[in-house]
């Protein structure tokens, strides 16, 4: 007999033997590759599709130029076209409307129109031509025209030759569908007019987003872009398709990375399993295994055996994982959409494409796991000396050792260690380290604590009489903690991930809700559907607004987008009126701020949102050259403020410092507060009576505050699913081990059935060692999730997303889970105890092996 | 351009208009039915007064400056080449305040014929007019499209600048005749009904000396050239499937030109011809005095189309043969404007005798597609 | 104290044991032998109500176990009987002390005897060791104070001294016969060897046809 055939005769010999086990770890692992590896799947696709959709939309340009504002002076375009190197200029107008029928303060809702001189778009886009009717060609010249990409039809229900009407400013325009936009990516909703068209209806007469630029043949683009950059200054951008691209990735970067840590965390807990299952099978056949030794297998043949048997199972399990993680992509695209719930990539209907090498890294990642997994107990069943294994009642010999407490201690001090180190790259990768070594750690300590405690809990309860069931459950679990805790390792695992991220999620939620609170106090906010960079609402509409009855006062906002920097996605200015007695009646700020007194005359404050510290270095006390209207002003960081809806940062000053720098005395959105005995109701109706009442988008701050709840739960849905996978998997592995060590002591329930225990004692056993231990794990479960849960708030999350929040611990619902999991683990141990009350037990007294 | 009668003028700038905006031969009917227009029509008994006229004229729909010619480099290698500036009125957004509105396209054509090369080198431009980086002026010929431009100065002479990627030229044409008017004092009819039609003038045996680009390569090349400039607003008659068109500098310093409109029954729609003597006399020919035959034809092998590359014309008493300097002078630019048609150098033979050098436009080969 | 009365036993259509019937006297100690899968092990399941016997009836003290549901076939083994294993079966996570304590825990009695039972099987002081801490013979000393500690009326032990060499054997069964006497309990011992037989009050022969009491010459 070979070796190999051997090998085979192990492997398939154990697996037959124990199929549950086998299957509970193949399910873990195949169930935490295929998370991670549908998540990849589906971020990836979208992301794609999104950054396909951003490029399509600039077709084959070599180089972009834009403001630092949203909008800019369309003289450029001429001096652009001049140049000698520049092969093709094309002016774009890009403007999102508020479309009649779809009014909603969520941009989402808003279609996107691209203002295009055809002649220019021809050279670089000819995907954004519409296909007018068949000689209709002069729709695409005419200005009452509007060409739809197919998503954008269906969405809106209308036909070629229909009408659409749609906000501009505060009046409406209604304009023909003119025809497709046949080359639109699927579900991109889009739609394209004539530059000249659009900028006349739109009110945005003289101003562009952006110039596409294709250079002549031969231009070296680096010299060229850097000569131009020289040239435009610092007003303007100009960026080449891979900034853009930086651009879009950067925009939904921390989510997509933190979305596949939360993936790999189902795979983590997979290891764990993987863990158990085979250091199991390594006591369980430890008399095999010493049997072999003794007939003359070596120390290494046997090492490479349960590697082998662990390179079996992670490859089945990863492969099984990778093809479930397909079919979960493929339908979760197919039924939801590419969001995950979030709304980082709008517009955008993916398609999932297979990538071999995405698929060999997420192989190779399952196959790693479970082969960590494996190699200490492999290495465990190797060491051990074959004539002390032979003997009965050595078994818990070999866990005894794993429970050296330095690995698991330098883990801890290393997770202490790493939550002090800064973000790479922006990221918070020494955080997602600290928290799997603080896993690591903990879990490894598990059999300490259990020991320990109920050695504690024997040594108190010494004293009294207790009955034989408490006695044995207490026995065994101070005297074998090890066995006990492995079947815990998964479920402690995923309950104190699932601790933490309820924490977190909640102490986001709390902290956002009170956010609101904050950011708006007023009874109603009103705003234009706009268009473009213009505040709506020019002045004799803002004294048509203050002068309606009923109203105690109004605050007006103006806000703006502007770019700092060219890889990153747009900042948010805003101008209002701020106390600047007392700016935290206003901006919800946080500890870093400079008293008022304290200022200078004559400088002008400026409060920032923490991403702008974060992202732009900016620092309270500091001056900053900021650009408001034309130029550049200077600006006081005064202060800091929490902002949950800007992730890239925005900034606040006063409304008249903005009125009086720009010139711009439009406003964006009027904050309204009610006298008392004014109903909501009635101001509304009041409102839209005005001649243009019916362009007003009009929010009831409770509408605003509920529906950017709403919005934040459907964003962590997908972390809810992942985290009850992850708890499921853990379960399963609670049941896999307790059954499987339900087997390995059969002979332990046959003798106790001998001197008389009872089934029912026996199964009370059971059920109080499952809940005692589960009871413990969810103990220190908690405590590890609570620790995990502070990295998330305080390193993870302002690493990621530039905010802060405060600690809120959701008691009552994560008591009603340890319950929930305690009453479960309790009864997967009474399951799986179901065999040890069989008849077979009895006579295992008499199988020695 | 070449096509002197108003009727397969409007008619091929209508076709160039919309093949450039990707649209196939059926266009032509939407542009005829529009209903309100603020553009003028072409009227009998108007004076053309230069140098004005030499200008652009906003209030009419569709106006070209078309040059054609023959050059000879230092090898005494002949190259054909044709060079177009339509200005086209979209009638569209006369209220429009956006510097963006397009209200007037400029649309450029540059094409050589190189024997050696064995094919036309062709390039078109489409840019509406504005920001100055394409216009049509008044009162004189200027006209501009990115760098692409053309302009009379007040001695006459025309500067023509135009470089594409592989080929361009820049060509210095100074007049040595006359202006004809064609038609009734630069009233040319196009087709039976007395709208159908153009104003109209001619310049012929225009000296021309420059420069041609090929490969990048800069030529000196000197050779002689014809000059047609024409404005309309109305359009051809619906019957009207395309035309053939020929304009010729003949040896002996007469000047010919001679088209017909075609039906798409195949018959002529309308045709005419005029022939100027050295001394300046010119001769006119009706309809029914001019005859256009195929001698032979040449299949596309890039459109399949047929062309009747090789044609014998009749002008009351006198024979005209027309040989191509190359079959292939086609142009196809489907791939970026869209228009297709057959714009090609020829020889002449008047009765048999080597007669001058000319340029033969065939148009309405090409069958739409059908979808 | 012990009845057999025409017990029957089969197993997947096999009979194993034929209209046995024996009696048994309080405060014997028996040992029984027989041939390999003559059915000793069967015999002592349905004596300790492990099992059932197709038909007859087994009476322990005049109370037929065969008869009884499991709890309470288990609460009067707890009660009435004691047992050693030939592979011991000491809970390795229990110590000493405990595992011999194990039977006074299920009965709610006081564990005081348990010192006293270390002396008697010659472990005094190893109370508070683990298992692992012990050879086989001192393993199979727990499990004889442990089949004894309750004082049973019956005390089974099924080739106690299988895993044990020669001269732990002697002691392990000298040990067990002076202490099934000491406890007044009646013994049954089934082994193979006539050595370990040779210890008991009386030697019976399993055969297919019945129990028989064997030879005098295979008596000590």
């Amino acid at each position: 007999m070979t070796s190999a055939s051997l090998s085979r005769w192990l492997l398939v010999g154990e697996w037959r033997a124990h199929v549950a086990q086998v299957l509970v770890a193949l399910i873990a692992i195949a169930i935490g590759v295929a998370m991670a590896y549908s998540i990849h799947l589906i971020n990836t696709a979208a992301f794609n599709e999104f950054s396909a959709a951003s490029k399509h939309l600039s077709g084959q340009a070599d180089m972009q130029v834009r403001g630092r504002k949203a909008y800019f002076d369309e003289s450029l375009y001429p001096w652009l076209a001049n140049q000698k190197d520049v092969a093709v200029a094309n002016p774009m107008l890009e403007l999102d409307v508020a479309v009649v029928g779809k009014q909603s303060i969520r941009s989402d809702q808003k279609l996107k129109i691209l203002g295009i001189d055809m002649f220019r778009a021809a050279q670089i886009s000819p995907d954004l031509l519409g296909l007018p009717a068949q000689g209709k060609t002069l729709d695409r010249l005419a200005s009452d025209t509007i060409f739809l990409s197919p998503a954008a039809m269906e969405w809106l229900q209308v036909q070629q030759d229909d009408e659409l009407q749609v906000y501009a400013g505060l009046h409406t325009l209604t304009l023909r569908v003119a025809g497709g936009l046949v080359r639109a990516r699927a579900g991109q909703r889009l739609a394209v007019m004539d530059i000249g068209a659009m900028q006349w209806r739109f009110e945005q007469l003289g101003l562009l987003s952006r110039i596409e630029l294709k250079l002549q043949p031969g231009v070296n683009h680096h010299a060229f872009k850097a000569r131009l950059a020289e040239e435009l200054g610092s007003s303007y951008w100009v960026t080449e398709a891979a900034d853009q691209e930086l651009r879009v990735e950067n925009m939904s970067r921390a989510y997509r990375i933190n979305l596949n840590m939360l993936a790999l965390v189902a795979l983590f807990t997979g290891a764990f399993l993987v863990f158990s299952a085979q250091a199991l099978s390594v006591i369980r056949r430890r008399q095999q295994f010493a049997l072999l030794r003794v007939l003359g297998v070596t120390r290494v043949q046997l090492l490479r055996q349960m590697i082998t048997e662990g390179i079996f199972l992670g490859a089945l399990g990863s492969l099984l994982g990778l093809s479930l993680g397909y079919l979960i992509a493929v339908m979760a695209i197919q039924f939801l959409d590419g969001n995950l719930g979030s709304s980082f990539f709008p517009g955008v209907k993916p398609g999932i494409f297979f990538d071999p090498i995405a698929a060999m890294l997420f192989f190779g990642i399952g196959l790693c796991v479970t082969l960590i997994g494996s190699i200490v107990p492999a290495m465990e069943a190797a060491r051990t000396r074959p004539a002390l294994a032979l003997r009965a009642g050595s078994e818990h010999a070999v866990i005894e050792k794993l429970a050296s407490p330095w690995p698991a201690l330098i883990c801890l001090g290393g997770a202490l260690l790493f939550t002090q180190l800064p973000p790479i790259l922006e990221l918070p990768v020494f955080g997602y380290l600290a928290i799997m070594l603080l896993l690591i750690g903990g879990i490894a300590l598990m059999p300490r604590f259990t020991a320990g405690f109920f050695s504690f809990l024997t040594a108190r309860l010494h004293r009294y009489q207790i009955g034989a069931v408490s006695a044995l459950v207490l026995a065994r679990l101070t005297n074998a903690p090890s066995q006990a805790a492995m079947a815990l390792g998964g479920i402690l695992a995923s309950f104190s991930l699932m601790v933490a991220m309820a924490i977190m999620v909640m102490s986001f939620r709390v902290s956002i809700d009170h956010w609101l609170g904050q950011v708006l106090p007023a009874d109603l906010y009103v705003r234009v559907a706009t268009t473009g960079d213009q505040g709506g609402f020019q002045v004799t509409q803002q004294q048509d607004i203050a002068g309606l009855a009923g109203i105690e006062r109004v605050d007006l906002f103006r806000t703006q987008q502007l770019i700092l920097d060219a890889s990153r996605p747009e900042i948010t200015l805003f101008a209002r009126p701020i106390d600047g007695n007392d700016p935290r009646n206003t901006l919800p700020l946080t500890d870093d701020v400079i008293a008022s007194g304290s200022l200078p005359e004559g400088v002008m404050p400026m409060w920032v949102s923490e991403a702008m510290v974060d992202l732009y270095g900016y620092r309270v006390g500091e001056r900053v050259q900021f650009p408001v209207g034309a130029s550049f002003h200077e600006f006081v960081v005064v202060g800091i403020w929490r902002d949950y809806g800007r992730q890239f940062g925005a900034v606040q000053i006063q409304l008249a410092d903005y009125q009086r720098l720009s010139g711009d005395l439009s406003i964006n959105t009027a904050a309204i507060w009610l006298r008392h005995g004014m109903t909501v109701d009635t101001a509304i109706e009041d409102m839209r009576r005005l001649d243009f009442g019916s362009a007003l988008e009009i929010s009831r701050s409770s509408d605003m505050r509920a529906l950017s709840l709403k919005i934040f739960d459907r964003s962590f849905a997908v972390t809810y699913v992942l985290e009850t996978v992850a708890v499921i998997i853990g379960l399963l592995g609670v049941g896999a081990s307790f059954s499987a060590q339900t087997l390995a002591r059969a002979k332990e329930f046959g003798m106790l059935r001998h001197v008389g225990m009872t089934r029912r004692q026996i199964l009370a056993m059971l059920a109080a060692e499952g809940g005692l231990l589960t009871a413990l794990g969810t103990t220190l479960g908690f405590v590890l999730g609570w620790s995990i849960s502070l990295i998330l708030i305080f390193i993870v999350n302002p690493q990621s997303f530039h905010w802060t929040m405060q600690l809120y611990v959701p008691w009552s619902w994560l008591l009603a889970v340890a319950l929930l999991m305690l009453i479960s683990a309790a009864l997967t141990a009474l399951m799986a105890g179901r065999q040890a009350v069989s008849g077979q037990v009895i006579r295992a007294v008499k199988e020695d092996w | 351009m070449k096509m002197i009668q108003k009727r397969g003028k409007f008619e091929y700038a209508k076709f160039m208009l919309t093949w450039l905006l990707l649209i196939t031969f059926l266009s032509m009917e939407t542009l005829a039915d529009e209903p309100m227009t603020r553009l003028r029509p072409v009227v009998p008994d108007h004076h053309l007064s230069f140098p004005h006229d030499y200008g652009a004229h906003q209030d009419f729909r569709i106006e070209w400056w078309y040059i054609t010619g023959w050059l000879e480099s230092g090898d005494n290698k002949p190259l054909g080449f044709q060079v177009t500036f339509f200005r086209y009125a979209t009638d569209q957004n006369h209220d429009n305040p956006s510097h963006f509105a397009a209200k007037y396209l400029i649309i450029a054509h540059l094409a050589l014929s190189d024997p050696s090369a064995g094919k036309l080198m062709h390039q078109e431009k489409t840019l509406r007019e504005g920001f100055g980086l394409a216009y049509a002026k008044q009162g004189n010929t200027d006209v501009k499209l990115d760098d692409w431009y053309l302009v009379r100065e007040d001695n006459g002479r025309y500067q023509v600048d135009m470089r594409a990627d592989e080929f361009g030229l820049q060509l210095s044409l100074a007049p040595t005749q006359a202006v004809l008017l064609q038609g009734d004092e630069g009233f040319s009819r196009k087709g039976p009904k007395p709208e159908q039609a153009s104003y109209y003038y001619s310049e012929p045996h225009l000296r021309v000396t420059g420069t041609v680009f090929r490969n990048n390569k800069p030529v000196a090349v000197n050779g002689s050239a014809w000059l047609d400039h024409e404005w309309s607003t109305a359009y051809l008659d619906s019957d009207a499937d395309g035309w053939d068109w020929v304009g010729a500098n003949l040896d002996d310093g007469s000047a010919l030109m001679a088209f017909q409109i075609r039906g798409k029954n195949g018959g002529k729609v309308w045709a005419y011809a005029a022939l100027r003597d050295p001394s300046g006399e010119v001769r006119f020919f009706n309809p029914d005095q001019v005859e256009f035959t195929p001698l032979r034809t040449w299949k596309s092998p890039h459109t399949e189309a047929v062309y009747p590359v090789a044609m014998h014309i009749r002008t009351d008493d006198i024979e005209w043969r027309l040989t191509p300097m190359l079959d292939d002078q086609e142009l196809d630019s489907r791939q970026s404007t869209g228009a297709v048609y057959w714009e090609g150098a020829v020889t002449l033979t008047k009765n048999q005798q080597p007669a001058g050098r000319g340029y033969l436009e065939l148009t309405g080969y090409v069958r739409p597609l059908a979808l | 104290m012990l009845e057999l009365i025409n017990v029957n036993k089969a197993y997947a259509g096999r009979q194993v044991l034929a209209n046995l019937s024996h009696m048994l006297r309080s405060g014997e100690y028996v040992a029984i032998m027989g041939e390999s899968g003559v059915g000793k092990s069967t015999l002592l399941n349905l004596i300790a109500g492990l099992d059932a016997p197709d038909s007859g009836d087994i009476r322990v003290n005049g109370v037929a176990i065969s008869q009884l549901n499991d709890d309470a076939a288990t609460r009067l083994r707890r009660e009435q009987f004691g047992f050693v294993f030939q592979a011991f079966h000491v809970l390795p996570h229990l110590t000493v002390h405990q595992n011999i304590a194990l039977p006074l825990l299920l009965n709610d009695r006081s564990t005081d005897r348990v010192e006293q039972m270390l002396a008697n099987v010659g472990l005094q002081g190893r109370g508070e060791h683990f298992p692992r801490e012990l050879s086989g013979g001192e393993l199979q000393r727990v499990a004889i104070a442990r089949a004894l500690i309750h004082r049973p009326a019956l005390v089974l032990a099924d080739e106690p001294t299988g895993n044990l060499d020669p001269d732990t054997a002697h002691d392990i069964l000298q040990l067990m016969r002076s202490e099934i006497k000491a406890n007044g309990a009646t013994g049954i011992l089934v082994t193979h060897s006539h050595v370990a037989a040779g210890t008991a009050d009386i030697v019976l022969n399993l055969t297919k046809n019945g129990l028989f009491q064997a030879q005098p010459e295979h008596r000590r």
